[in-house]
């Protein structure tokens, strides 16, 4: 402790250049892990509030909500709490004369099923063509009592209420009711159980029979990775981050081992006065401790930062639980890297320093 | 007087066969407390075997190094470096100072090794007596050459060891230094019941020593 510490109190410059190095790589892993979070979220943050556990597609779609193709009927082959239906359009919400335009990610399910979200203002839906819009698109201009259209279609809803912002596949959502939605859809049957939708959503859900027609069971986990994009998305990132790991080792290890062949001369006068590997080790680990700490710390408050002064369109969500683990990866490494010189130290021959 | 180390008819090979080279032959050796003692003899002459054997950095091929009686040779790895912590300081030829250290803080380096708090007054003590309170709180490359070896006995003293081992220690200094710091060896040799080694090929030094070995193609012989 007392020599690492001394040491870099004298050599500020050189364990400076180092620690700035680490504080690169931990500000680069904090903003892939925070982009990564923000376009997971921004994938997944509506499937997150309906806090529901089971998925029913059909089985002759690619685990793909957009394509599976039910019926409402299909809902006596599933057992479970509050069994819902799922329709979803991605489309074009617009304003009368295109005032407004944004792509929006457009969710149907019956008018009081538990993933409708609760409302902020406005009241709930009570009847046909009504739409409640999330709180960015209050934000954005749309207002509550205005009539809006849905993609290409003449046919216009009424915004009735908003809601906490959620987004779906990127874009914000809405919610309407399966009539609405099949209706903008332009499908040939607006009501009754022979309406199509894209599929069930429930909590603790199973088939209630041993046939149970072209339904599919996904848990939701599966149906998010499924989620066209998701996983790439998130696998491109995260490896990202983990080859960030690995460079953080080797450049602590290369470093600390450069130095030590450096300071050979010294470490064997060291030794010849009895301090042995045992200190000399201690006294490299508490430097790459002590400059990824330094490193990570700094990382932290700039990314923390950053995140305040990023525009509103880039998705970027800080997890704390994420990026103290992330923390602790880094530390590890530039601890493992550090020991990576142990047996150069131990095998520095405490004689060379006499004659 | 018993001797504080010892080395007895210590032999030293290295290499096999007829390319063995030997630096040490049936070398006996010894140095009691407030005795300085000098090994005097050309370079390639085997006084860096000697040390580092005496040491125990090296073991002997044959023969015995007794250091308060106890047999180096035998002991671990991990035993010899405390030893070497504990009884023997060390003065080499050019500085063994730690660079990035200020004066003080190599004496404070021993406690903290020792686990034991700074021990300020036998620092300022010691530093007074070799000249060196107004450096006190400089680094190594701060300090003229004479200074460093005042500070590398200063260092070699702090920790109260049996033995003190100086290798060349005037190497890097001028005339008048060389004999100044060979004159504070003797003193503290005698002052404070120390027994100090040192190895030198330089003649004019040894005016101040009790006892001159001097060593020739690995033979050693006491004058």
């Amino acid at each position: 402790m007392y020599l690492g510490l001394k040491e870099m109190r004298h050599e500020k410059l050189r364990y400076s250049l180092l620690s700035g190095v680490l504080l690169l790589i931990a500000l680069v892993v904090f903003m892939l892990a925070g982009l990564a979070n923000g376009l997971s979220n921004g994938n997944r943050e509506a499937i997150d509030n309906w806090q529901a556990t089971d998925v029913y597609l059909n089985q002759n779609t690619n685990e793909t909500l957009s394509a599976s193709q039910l019926k409402l009927a299909d809902q006596k082959y599933i057992k479970g709490d509050q069994v819902t239906p799922l329709a979803t359009l991605s489309g074009t919400l617009r304003t009368d004369k295109n005032r407004h335009k944004t792509t929006i990610s457009a969710l149907a399910t019956s008018r009081n099923s538990f993933i409708m979200p609760k409302v902020n203002s406005g009241h709930r839906i009570n009847g046909r063509n009504q739409l409640l819009i999330s709180d960015s698109l209050k934000a954005e201009g749309y207002k509550l009592g205005q009539n809006v259209r849905l993609g290409t279609t003449k046919r216009t809803v009424k915004i009735v209420g908003t809601y906490t912002s959620s987004t779906y596949m990127i874009s914000p959502t809405i919610y309407t009711d399966i009539a609405t939605l099949n209706r903008l859809k332009d499908m040939p049957v607006t009501s009754g159980n022979q309406q199509t939708i894209n599929g069930f959503v429930t909590k603790n859900g199973r088939f209630s029979h041993s046939s149970h027609g072209s339904l599919q069971h996904l848990t939701m986990t599966t149906f998010i990775n499924k989620l066209p994009g998701y996983s790439a998305e998130q696998l491109t990132l995260d490896t990202m981050i983990y080859f960030l790991f690995a460079i953080a080792l080797a450049i602590i290890g290369i470093f600390m081992f450069v130095l030590t062949l450096q300071k050979q001369a010294l470490f064997g006068v060291l030794k010849v006065q009895g301090i042995g590997t045992k200190h000399i080790l201690a006294a490299l680990l508490t430097q790459s401790v002590a400059m990824s700490v330094i490193g990570i710390v700094i990382g932290l408050g700039i990314t923390v930062g950053l995140a305040q002064i990023m525009p509103a369109g880039l998705p970027f969500v800080i997890n704390w639980g994420q990026f103290g683990l992330y923390s602790l990866a880094l530390l590890a490494a530039a601890v493992i890297g550090a020991l990576l010189s142990w047996r150069t130290v131990a095998n520095i021959d405490p004689a060379v320093a006499i004659g | 007087m018993t001797a504080v180390l010892a080395l007895q008819q210590i032999n030293k090979q290295f290499g096999h066969g007829h390319t063995a080279v030997t630096a040490l032959k049936d070398a006996n050796f010894e140095v009691s407390a407030g005795q300085f003692v000098a090994i005097i003899g050309p370079s390639g002459s085997g006084k860096s075997t000697f040390l580092t054997i005496a040491a125990g950095l090296q073991t002997p091929t044959s023969g015995q190094v007794l250091l308060n009686g106890t047999e180096l040779a035998t002991q671990s790895e991990k035993a010899r470096l405390a030893y070497r912590f504990n009884e023997i300081g060390f003065i080499l030829q050019s500085s063994n100072l730690i660079p990035f250290l200020t004066v003080t803080e190599q004496l404070k380096l021993v406690d903290k090794m020792s686990k034991r708090p700074f021990q300020k007054e036998r620092a300022q003590t010691l530093l007074h007596e070799l000249a060196l309170s107004e450096v006190a709180t400089a680094y190594p490359n701060e300090l003229s050459g004479g200074e460093r070896q005042r500070v590398a006995i200063v260092r070699a003293l702090y920790n109260d060891p049996s033995v003190i081992l100086a290798d060349e220690p005037t190497a890097s200094l001028d005339t008048p230094r060389s004999i100044d710091v060979v004159n504070r060896l003797a003193k503290e040799a005698h002052q404070h019941n120390k027994a100090i080694v040192m190895v030198t090929h330089d003649q004019r030094l040894i005016g101040n020593c009790d006892v001159v070995y001097k060593i020739e193609d690995g033979v050693m012989t006491k004058q």
